[in-house]
């Protein structure tokens, strides 16, 4: 994560460095686990808990179905929409970092942070490999909710789409993981500027919840003019990230998006998680530097 | 004394027979295959914080309670609080049977701990102090002077209406024991109160204990790991380890009972050349011209004409062993713990 | 009961004290619960731009739908006002052995674990509710009877009540198992449930549900029922509602009251 490997003479070769490197991140992931096992009552609950605000949502857009003589609302049949919210919570379980900003902002405050600017470990590295951690036991449990809800749910989605949707698929969900990382650790780190960022981390959330396509899919957006001529709301906020954190992927998956635009789409959301990363690095040089300056 | 509130005669505030209390904690293996087959099956095992502790406090005794960490003092104060319930035994606090938590007995008591605040953190203590007062139903005009005495002897009066963040350590735990002591408790149980402290601070923490100890003949049981309080503070000491009472009897009485001798020093005019001082017999400590000797109490007679003959001494002391020394003494004698493991814990 | 009611000030006015010595901390809570309202607000109007109804034949038309939103809004913000920020701090009390400060105190242990902060940045969510109540009343094709303004204030108090039975049992188990991330989770996924309509639970998965939701954990009565009797004509099923309610509430203290008691005597206190 931090610099590449040195080959400069007197120093360990590339390989060494790269094999010391991923003990030191097996070594972190090991001790996430561990920690997150530890409080497995939690976290079962938890995981089968977050099923539940969907469970309204599919009720809700039912009732509108009911209710309206339309077929299919902004290019979504009933079905389709029951699918996308379920999607939703596949990409969600992916990009969503429960409590990573906070954390950062809290260890900034009660100076905790200290122990990451003395240890000889890189911190975002550290971050990242324990949010690793975090959701791989978390998919190892949640798998079992996840396959019952999907199984049970079958008949609500279309037809398995081909290969390369699949493969946009996932790689679609991989940088949604990672933007979500990475914006939500810049996030925490403002930490080193502000002293009470929760209200900035609610604002966040806020945008994020209506812009990502959660709270519902973004097509319906596509009515509403922004004021330029012939650019909708919904063209707007494909140029965001927000959208790539939970919207994108099920519309992949759903076959929304194909072609050119698909190909497109994925360039920004990989674009965006360059400079997240990027903006993640400077606001910890920045952010270390103006810390050790002010003593903490 | 009249005794309104079913005390009885004997004048025993504090009552404690075999008073135990243990706790299941659960292990948390090391590893990850450990911690997956934890999901399933967790050890546990049963720790006894308290093992049976009986004890009786007359009113207006001032109690050390010593011990190591995890000996079981904390879960000794809080049972006689009524924050937690025993295991085994029972325990009467004026009266009362602590955690049933009248209101009445909850009145009459307060609890410090050095540990913890437990002033409002982003307001002055004023405002606490006067929580206190509608929490106690303190009359008025009798808070107030409460409050002014009590802010006074601890010269803390401007303090009162600065945000509680914004203080020092001391000063926060002198309006602590302010706070505490508003609503003038018959009993008063201290949790390390002065840890962390330095020792100007501790120092007017001790006079002001003993002084309003003093004036209301309040009960005090404090635990405290400086031994400093101690010898300022209390006749009684009461040591507990692993959950059981090693020691209750007078502080006098813990340097008679567990010293064998006494320290003695000798000022020199010079330091003594190699081997001459050893020829006593004692363990010994030069450190220049000054000589640090221990010796059998019994022998002291003995031995103080003969070491006063040396040729250059210039000035002697005869002191006990340092309390810290006998304390600590006390500590590592005891038997180790032994806990039951429990096995299966669902 | 005076005495009570004289503590309960002298924390609302220490709280204020405090929010408006963090004055702009204050504000921007304000404004981002403001902020979080509105979205859902657009979420509903965006939905009506879809469907002239909620469920067929339901009648929770667009006005009186937000009549029954509003109605949330005002029994939320109560709730968030009066006794969230309490028990969100309960975690932190039990992990650190703040609680056992409030124990020692002379004084009804569940009043102060529920009630020693007041939250008065979530008042203003509850005054957008009111005004959103009154516009869409003043909209509606048929104004509330008299009868109807006479029981909303009560079936409001009712939902307040039973939410806060809740948030009592949540402490309870707090108590218990030391700490509560996913029980706050839990609460806020419940009373998810009670955003919309019971209509809109039908069908061979919904009927039990609402049914679940309805007399076991009556989540479902919260908003439901003042929400109906302020916004829907007053026809004979909603007085068996009524009745509901009122009972569901009062059951529902009584038993969060036991539990509660019954966790404190198990109440094992953090090592220092």
């Amino acid at each position: 994560m931090s610099g590449l490997p040195t080959t400069a003479a007197g120093r360990p070769g590339p390989l060494r460095e790269l094999a010391t490197r991923l003990r030191v991140w097996w070594t972190m992931l090991a001790i996430s686990l561990e920690e997150r096992l530890a409080y497995r009552g939690d976290f079962i609950l938890g995981t089968a808990m977050r099923f539940l605000p969907i469970v309204t949502q599919v009720f809700l857009w039912t009732a509108v179905f009911a209710a309206t003589t339309r077929s299919d609302i902004a290019g979504y049949s009933r079905t389709d929409i029951v699918a996308y919210y379920l999607l939703t919570m596949v990409t969600r379980a992916f990009s969503s970092m429960p409590g990573l900003a906070g954390g950062i902002a809290r260890s900034v405050r009660d100076g905790s942070i200290k122990k990451y600017l003395v240890q000889p470990v890189d911190y975002v590295s550290f971050l990242l490999a324990a949010r690793i951690a975090h959701k791989l036991v978390y998919y190892a449990v949640a798998i079992v909710p996840f396959a019952v809800v999907f199984f049970l749910c079958r008949g609500y989605f279309p037809p398995l789409p081909d290969a390369a949707t699949i493969a946009a698929f996932v790689l679609s969900l991989v940088l949604s993981f990672l933007l979500g990382f990475f914006m939500e650790a810049t996030l925490g780190m403002l930490g080193f500027w502000f002293l009470e960022v929760s209200s900035i981390i609610f604002a966040y959330m806020l945008v994020q919840y209506l812009l990502s396509g959660h709270m519902f899919p973004l097509d319906m957006l596509a009515g509403i003019p922004t004021g330029i001529a012939g650019v909708s709301v919904a063209d707007a906020v494909r140029w965001l990230p927000f959208e790539y954190t939970a919207y994108f992927p099920a519309a992949v998956w759903l076959g929304k998006i194909h072609g050119p635009e698909l190909v497109r789409s994925l360039a920004i959301e990989a674009a965006w998680v360059v400079v997240m990363a990027a903006a993640c690095r400077v606001a910890w040089w920045r952010g270390t530097r103006r810390y050790s300056a002010f003593g903490g | 004394m009249h005794n309104s509130s079913g005390e009885p005669a004997t004048g025993a505030v504090i009552e404690v027979d075999g008073l135990a209390k243990s706790y299941r904690v659960f292990d948390k293996p090391e590893g990850l295959v450990a911690s997956v087959r934890s999901l399933f099956h967790r050890p546990s095992r049963l720790v006894e914080a308290l093992k049976g502790v009986s004890l009786t406090v007359g009113r207006g005794e001032f109690v050390a309670l010593l011990g190591p960490n995890g000996a079981g003092k904390t879960t000794f104060l809080k049972l006689l609080s009524g924050i937690i319930t025993p295991t085994r035994g029972t325990a009467r606090v004026l009266g009362h049977v602590p955690w049933e938590r009248a209101d009445d007995f909850r009145r009459r008591f307060a609890l410090v701990m050095g540990q913890r605040n437990q002033l409002w953190w982003d307001l002055p203590a004023a405002e606490s102090f006067r929580l206190h007062q509608e929490i106690y139903r303190l009359d008025p005009a009798r808070f107030e002077r409460t409050r002014d005495e009590l802010v006074d002897l601890l010269g803390v009066r401007k303090l009162v209406l600065q945000p509680v963040r914004d203080l020092s350590l001391g000063e926060r735990m002198k309006l602590e024991l302010v706070a505490a002591l508003l609503h003038e408790p018959e009993v008063l149980f201290l949790d390390e109160p002065t840890i962390g402290l330095d020792v100007v601070a501790q120092h007017a923490i001790h006079e002001f204990l003993r002084h309003v100890q003093a004036e209301r003949r309040t009960t005090v049981i404090l635990t405290t790991h400086y031994m400093k309080d101690v010898a300022a503070l209390c006749e009684r000491v009461v040591v507990i380890t692993h959950g059981d009472v090693l020691y209750d009897g007078s502080l006098a009485q813990i340097v008679d009972r567990f010293t064998t001798h006494k320290i003695v020093t000798l000022d020199l005019d010079a330091a003594p050349e190699p081997g001459r001082m050893e020829r006593f017999g004692f363990p010994c400590e030069v450190r220049g011209p000054q000589v640090v000797l221990r010796i059998d109490r019994g022998r002291i007679a003995d031995v103080l004409p003969e070491l006063l003959r040396i040729a250059g001494v210039r000035d002697v002391s005869v002191e006990d062993v340092p309390l810290e020394e006998i304390v600590a003494g006390l500590f590592r004698a005891a038997p180790a713990p032994a806990e039951r493991p429990v096995g299966a814990g669902a | 009961m005076g005495r009570y009611l004289s503590i309960f000030l002298t924390f609302a006015r220490a709280c204020l004290v405090r929010d408006m010595t963090f004055r702009a901390n204050f504000l921007l809570e304000c404004v981002t619960s403001l902020g979080w309202m509105s979205m859902n607000l657009a979420f509903y109007v965006l939905v009506f731009q879809f469907t002239p109804e909620i469920g067929k034949g339901t009648g929770w038309t667009r006005e009186p739908f937000f009549a029954f939103v509003a109605t949330g809004l005002i029994i939320n913000s109560i709730v968030q006002a009066l006794f969230m920020p309490s028990a969100e701090e309960l975690t932190e009390m039990v992990r650190t052995g703040g609680l056992d400060a409030v124990l020692v105190q002379p004084l009804d242990a569940q009043f102060l674990l529920s009630m020693h902060r007041v939250d008065f940045s979530s008042f203003a969510n509850g005054l957008v509710g009111c005004g959103l109540l009154g516009w869409a009343l003043a909209r509606m094709d048929h104004a509330p009877s008299t009868t109807a303004w006479l029981l909303y204030p009560l079936l409001v108090l009712c939902g307040v009540a039973i939410l806060y039975s809740l948030v009592i049992m949540l402490a309870a188990a707090t108590i218990l198992l030391g700490r509560n991330q996913s029980l706050y989770d839990f609460w806020f996924y419940l009373t998810n449930f009670s955003r919309y309509p019971a209509e809109i639970y039908a069908g061979p998965w919904g009927g039990p549900l609402r049914a679940l939701c309805t007399f076991v954990i009556p989540i479902l009565l919260v908003v439901n029922v003042p929400a109906r009797v302020i916004a829907q004509p007053l026809e004979g099923g909603a007085w068996g509602l009524v009745a509901l309610a009122v009972t569901a509430a009062v059951v529902a203290l009584v038993v969060s009251r036991l539990v509660f008691q019954a966790a404190l005597t198990k109440y094992r206190s953090a090592s220092s």
